[in-house]
């Protein structure tokens, strides 16, 4: 079970860079919300896999693969959808998630007979161009971008690891929204990493990092990191000569005070 | 080949290429020796992983929660050690330590606990060698990542 956990998690994340590779609003929106489908699947997996008194881990095996149109990266999505689905057992709950895959693999298929969806896709080429931003706002941007998106891909899965073990509804209604938030961070982040050219994945998260001993210790150093995400949004704002991008980062920045809210109410 | 090393101090393409795919990342499933570089303020952490033969180092991978600058370095100093000999991997760390000179204070505490994690990782070698059992070894930092800038 732990393998297919671990096929599950690479698809939730094939799905959800698919919808931040492709420009296009519409496809953009639909396959973002079949990822978030794919990572509730993540979470019922999980939850068998613990009520069956087994584990599971967060390996992964795979690179993002920078394909260059939006037909090839959604001809290369149904062939990863398939490929997992070999792997599903005859229960009720995999029934449910083949349902929901088929529905999405036909939903590609559309896209496959419609020529003029298959634009060129430019979230890997590099060019690191932004509106009016000089080169040394665009490097304070991007390494932003890096920084906080594998910060707000690691939050998703501390708290969905600390989620399926805790008992306590204020502790499981806390997680919740906090893998809500970085989800919304994620989204953000990553589009605009695409819109940059530099979409990538996250590093893979070490056990170390998710399998948590001390809550306390944790959520101190947590929000010590989320203080200096703040100042980050802060300075971007102020030296970024962008006023949207400005007043973006100021919006990040008042989400992060209540995630702090929010953590200590876990202390 | 050490001539050749960037430390971190700006988005040059081969920054931008170790933090978009850092090399050796990740564990190794036997390895002979297993280091920790542990900043206990902040809870970062560098994992360093090698595999040694005949005092060569065969292959090294690294793991980390921290910044993006400790994944750059980390990424760096694997390239420059693999398939050299421990000696030489050494006398790496001297000479890393010498082109730190130029980055912030933060960065040089990122270099340090990829460094001391891969010290940390030779003395677990030694002390398996001396019939210990220990899963890793664990060096606790002295300075934090929480610094002031200057």
């Amino acid at each position: 079970m732990s393998k297919l956990y671990q096929a599950k998690h690479e698809l939730w994340l094939k799905v959800l860079y698919s919808s931040f590779a492709i420009a296009n609003e519409k496809i953009k929106s639909d396959l973002y919300d079949f990822a978030m489908i794919q990572f509730r699947h993540l979470k019922w997996i999980g939850s068998d896999i613990l009520a069956n008194n087994q584990d599971y881990n967060y390996d992964r095996n795979f690179s993002l693969n920078k394909l260059e149109s939006v037909h090839e990266i959604i001809h290369n999505l149904i062939v990863e959808i398939k490929s997992t689905q070999k792997a599903y057992a005859k229960t009720e709950l995999f029934e449910r998630v083949t349902t929901d895959e088929n529905y999405l693999i036909e939903y590609c298929e559309e896209i496959l007979k419609t020529q003029d969806l298959d634009i060129k896709v430019t979230a890997f080429n590099l060019e690191r161009c932004y509106g009016n931003l000089s080169q040394a706002q665009i490097d304070a941007f991007s390494l932003f971008l890096f920084e906080e998106s594998y910060k707000e891909y690691e939050l998703i899965l501390v708290y969905a690891w600390m989620q399926a073990r805790t008992n306590d509804l204020l502790q499981f209604n806390v997680y919740q929204d906090l893998i809500d938030e970085s989800q919304f961070h994620l989204k953000s982040f990553s589009n605009m990493m695409a819109d940059l050219g530099i979409l990538t994945l996250p590093r893979e998260l070490h056990e170390m990092t998710y399998k948590i001993t001390d809550l306390k210790k944790f959520i101190i150093a947590g929000i010590a990191e989320e203080e200096a995400a703040k100042e980050m949004c802060k300075a971007l704002s102020r030296d970024i000569n962008d006023e949207k991008l400005s007043k973006f980062f100021d919006f990040i920045n008042y989400q992060e005070s209540y995630h702090i809210a929010l953590m200590k109410k876990l202390l | 080949m050490l001539e050749d090393v960037v430390m971190p101090n700006g988005m040059n393409p081969e920054v931008l290429e170790h933090i978009m795919n850092p090399q050796n990342y990740g564990k190794l499933e036997s390895p002979s020796g297993v280091g920790l570089g542990l900043d206990e303020k902040t809870g970062e952490y560098v994992v360093f992983y090698v595999e040694v033969k005949d005092e060569q180092l065969i292959r090294s991978r690294f793991a980390t929660n921290g910044c993006q600058d400790t994944v750059v370095i980390g990424s760096m100093f694997t390239q420059m050690i693999e398939g050299k000999t421990v000696e030489y991997a050494k006398s790496a760390l001297a000479k890393i330590d010498e082109k730190l000179g130029v980055v912030t204070p933060q960065q040089k505490i990122c270099a340090n606990m990829v460094l001391e994690a891969f010290i940390a990782s030779l003395i677990n070698i030694q002390n398996i060698q001396s019939g210990a059992k220990e899963e890793m070894h664990v060096t606790k930092m002295q300075e934090s990542c929480e610094v002031e800038d200057v």
